[in-house]
């Protein structure tokens, strides 16, 4: 039976503040999903904190809405006991940026198999507007009243140093292109991170209209195994550009565990039991 | 229902010895059945002390005896003291005992720090150019020049180890090929300068004590039969041992000390059976990946210690939250912050039980033995994946370090449950019989009625993987109704808590049924309760205090938490004193006890890094024994 949208939505109905630029990130990646013709119960959704970490409880997956900053090793976790399974790892700029920052660097080191979908609206929305990471220089916030005297980070050049094998900005404003760069990520084999600019209406510091005279689609050339291209592109701030700056080819977290096992696992003589006699013989 | 029939461990079944493997070869005029002796090896951390202990023990081991080591080294790579006892026993050794029979002091330090250990009459070997032997001495001395004869031989100072391993070598008896194919077997890898230097070095130890004419005690004779019956292993290789066993096939881990052995292991084991093991870049990660792996269908592990379970605390409440099985092991240290990271303790009872934001269930293991590691771990693994819950085993550094003679388990007795099915029994493993347990699956046909946390008799719902068609859900650590749909409602709340401490009871009523844990004369006054590794000690000193005439009952509960209560108070009943030992400063099982119980007892505590001895406790339980019984005590 052909699939629909309807498949991919989970009974629970989204409760983000209405024009909350995550209501058409959820639908895109369950349109990406659909396109694809991906199961859903093959599909692991992993969340963080924070408005964004809600987007697992509407989606029909089996959806884990884990604890804040650790949607990344727990979804690393998913993937490397089920290679077979779809992985998503949801969380916004606080999330991925603030407390759980570290975590990126070292699933990239691995190459997990994951789809990182890395939620920007520049502010602690949920908590009802404090400074995140992302959050401009000078900005008034809850906790900055006096203004943000930090510098805010830059995600994209961070993950093209990390050697990330899949790198892209998505608007988030605009489904049509994010379905696609979506669809690209998730058919990457390798660790790939979209990073999505998404307005948050309640606490405004992006809005789609500034979004659009901001952001500029990356050259139709522009050729994305190459880093230092992509780095200087990534660094842009005149225009911010949108699209996949990177994307390589390397092995997976699955590759390397695979032939570690195909090196010293020998379990040709009757499997399990025979590999676990050896081992324990092994501390006669 | 779920109910998983608990059988006593029958831990006299390893008492016996084994007549089969061989008759044993002895000189003078010692019986068999009275060997016991331990040799202590002390020196300067980085000096191969241990790993020269290391390899008599193994030699030990492959004899008709049992073999029992204890081990401190320094933080340090180089420096610092660093010793190795090794207890060799005709029959299971509970712990490293009191004192030694053999000394071998490589420094000054080594023979201060250790001198008083050695029994009257017991025997001292030391290099005279290092130690200086201040006061008179009851004791057989030889003295060998480790460092003179090392250099002699192979041009370097390094190897002074393999030059008292020679030296022990032939004071025991061992052939010399034993000891020369050992040091091929161990250094094999480095090549032959190594080799040839390695075995230089041994020569130069087993010629000088031959030629010094040491008087033999005993001759351990290797024994082909033990080798194919015995392991010679640690505790952190017993927890590796029994994860694998336990059908664990995911390891996630951050190195920490003393808990690093146990990843090391499982880092090497995993690939070999088939699974994974990934090093992450923090505890948290570590426990994260655990949970996904979990998530995903797989039974998991993490091995740490303090610092790092501290670390692991939020997603340990994520787990409890999920009803997520897993298990994490804690091989305890001394602390608290980086405190004594290479010393022992049993100071994070209290975290494991109750240290997370909130209340979330978990179960508490603390096995007693090196043996006993490796039983409890598939143990843990069984609870947990029955339950749905964390569970936390408590292992500590001189538990994980030491390394002892084990009876090789027969696969052959491993069973899988049918995990379709619940209420069948499941008994506590044993070298008799292992079964293995998984979560109970929600039945594929009946997924129309599906609720991930649905409250049940027992608190546990049955659950989904990732695959199944139908089986989708929410899982999350938000409060959620059976669903999985979050509800921040006041009865939910209450409702879902209920549910997951409803678990623990299940629990709980299980052990009720189990036979007694305690051991001892029912019309003993005196009761001492104990956990984890002080087990041994505590058994050596009921022997130690009956010699004396002095009775007492010892319990000693592997499930710290729940504990069965009405067992407990079994126990107590009669009893005019009851003593708590452990091995911490503030005593955390006592105020646990204390709290459940109602009672005042009497408090033993070690916090010095280094295990409690048995003589430490019979002191302590003499002085009780002089309050509740003076006259049936015999006048020292």
């Amino acid at each position: 039976m052909k699939k629909t949208l309807q498949d991919y939505k989970s009974i629970i109905e989204p409760v983000w503040c209405p024009g909350c630029g995550d209501y058409g990130i959820l639908v895109s990646i369950q349109r990406a999903l659909l396109n694809l013709d991906i199961d859903p119960e093959n599909i692991v959704s992993v969340s963080g904190i924070g408005c964004s970490g809600r987007l697992s409880h509407f989606l029909n997956t089996y959806s884990l809405h884990g604890t804040h900053g650790r949607a990344v090793p727990t979804a690393l976790g998913v993937k490397a006991a089920h290679p077979e399974l779809t992985v998503f790892a949801v969380g916004g700029d606080g999330d991925g940026l603030g407390i759980g920052g570290g975590h990126i660097a070292h699933a990239s080191r691995k190459n997990v198999d994951m789809n990182y979908l890395l939620i920007d609206n520049q502010i602690y929305g949920l908590t009802k507007g404090q400074t995140s990471p992302t959050s401009p220089l000078g900005v008034k916030t809850k906790t900055s009243p006096h203004g943000v005297f930090e510098d805010t980070l830059d995600a994209i050049p961070i993950f093209l140093s990390y050697d990330v094998s899949f790198v892209a900005r998505a608007n988030g404003v605009d489904p049509k292109s994010l379905t696609q760069i979506l669809m690209e990520a998730i058919s990457h084999k390798g660790m790939s991170i979209v990073y999505i600019l998404s307005p948050c209406r309640t606490f405004p510091l992006l809005d789609a209209k500034g979004l659009k005279a901001i952001l500029q689609p990356l050259p139709e050339d522009h050729p994305t195994d190459n880093k230092m291209v992509a780095l200087e592109r990534a660094y842009s701030d005149q225009p911010i550009y949108t699209g996949i700056f990177y994307q390589v080819q390397k092995p997976t977290l699955e590759d390397r565990l695979q032939n570690v096992i195909t090196k010293v696992c020998d379990n040709t003589n009757g499997g399990d039991k025979y590999s676990l006699d050896k081992v324990l013989k092994s501390f006669a | 229902m779920l109910i998983i029939a608990e059988t006593k461990r029958v831990l006299k079944n390893f008492m016996h010895t084994h007549p089969e493997m061989g008759t044993l070869e002895m000189e003078g005029n010692q019986n068999h059945s009275e060997t016991d002796f331990a040799i202590r090896i002390g020196g300067e951390g980085g000096e191969g002390v241990i790993s020269a202990g290391e390899l008599f023990a193994q030699v030990a081991a492959r004899t008709a005896y049992q073999v029992f080591t204890y081990i401190t080294y320094p933080a340090e790579i180089k420096g610092g003291f660093s010793m190795i006892q090794i207890r060799i026993k005709h029959e299971k050794i509970y712990s490293m005992g009191s004192t030694v029979d053999y000394l071998i002091a490589f420094n000054q330090q080594a023979y201060d720090v250790t001198i008083k250990d050695l029994k009257p009459g017991g025997t001292l070997i030391y290099d005279p150019d290092e130690v200086e032997i201040k006061e008179d001495l009851n004791a057989e001395c030889y003295p060998i020049k480790l460092t003179k004869l090392v250099v002699d031989a192979t041009g370097a100072k390094l190897g002074k180890n393999v030059v008292a391993l020679g030296a022990l070598g032939h004071l025991f008896g061992v052939e010399f090929g034993v000891l020369e194919k050992l040091i091929k077997d161990r250094y094999g890898a480095k090549g032959g300068d190594v080799i040839k230097n390695n075995l230089n070095a041994l020569k130069a130890g087993y010629f000088t004590a031959e030629e010094g004419n040491w008087e033999k005690k005993f001759k351990l004779v290797s024994d082909t039969q033990a080798k194919e019956h015995y392991m010679l292993i640690s505790g952190n290789e017993a927890v590796a041992l029994g994860a694998i066993a336990a059908g664990c096939r995911f390891v996630a881990g951050y190195p920490i000390t003393p808990a690093t052995p146990i990843f090391e292991t499982l880092t090497d084991l995993m690939p070999k059976v088939g699974g994974r093991a990934i090093q992450l870049e923090d505890e948290i990660a570590s426990l994260s990946a655990c949970i996904g792996a979990s998530f995903a269908g797989e039974k998991a592990i993490t091995p740490t210690s303090g610092p790092g379970l501290q670390l692991m605390g939020e997603q340990l409440n994520l787990a409890s939250m999920l009803e997520l099985p897993l298990v994490i092991v804690d091989v305890q240290r001394g602390g608290p912050s980086t405190g004594l990271p290479t010393k022992t303790e049993q100071s994070d009872l209290k975290f494991a039980i109750y240290g997370t934001s909130g209340e979330a269930p978990r179960v508490i293991l603390a096995p007693s033995s090196v043996e006993d590691c490796f039983y409890q771990t598939i143990r843990a693994f069984n609870i947990s994946e029955r339950l749905q819950m964390p569970v936390v085993v408590l292992t500590d550094q001189s538990i994980g370090y030491r390394k002892a003679t084990v009876r090789m388990p027969d696969l052959s007795k491993i069973i899988e449950v049918d995990n379709s099915v619940s209420g069948e029994t499941i008994s506590i493993p044993s070298p008799e019989k292992i079964e293995l347990a998984s979560r109970i699956q929600m039945d594929p046909e009946k997924l129309n009625e599906y609720k991930r946390f649905l409250d049940t008799a027992t608190g546990v719902s049955p659950i989904t993987s990732p695959g199944l068609k139908g089986g989708q859900y929410l899982g999350g650590g938000l409060e959620h109704d059976e669903t999985g749909k979050a509800s921040y409602l006041p009865d939910n709340h209450l409702k879902m808590m209920r549910k997951r401490f409803k678990k623990l009871e299940t629990l709980t009523h299980i052990l009720e049924k189990n036979p007694p844990e305690y051991e001892g004369p029912e019309e003993a006054k005196i009761g001492v309760i104990g956990w984890g590794s002080t087990e041994g000690a505590i058994r050596e000193a009921r022997m130690l205090a009956e010699q004396r005439g002095i009775l007492f009952r010892h319990l000693h509960p592997k499930i710290l938490s729940p504990l069965p209560e009405s067992q407990v108070r079994n126990f107590l009943a009669g009893l005019k004193q009851v003593i708590i030992v452990e091995e911490n400063f503030t005593g955390q099982f006592a105020h646990f006890v204390k709290a459940k119980f109602g009672i005042k007892p009497i408090e033993i505590h070690k916090s010095e890094g280094v295990p409690i001895t048995p003589e430490e406790i019979f002191t302590g339980i003499e002085k009780v024994a002089r309050i509740v019984d003076e006259k049936n005590i015999a006048r020292l």
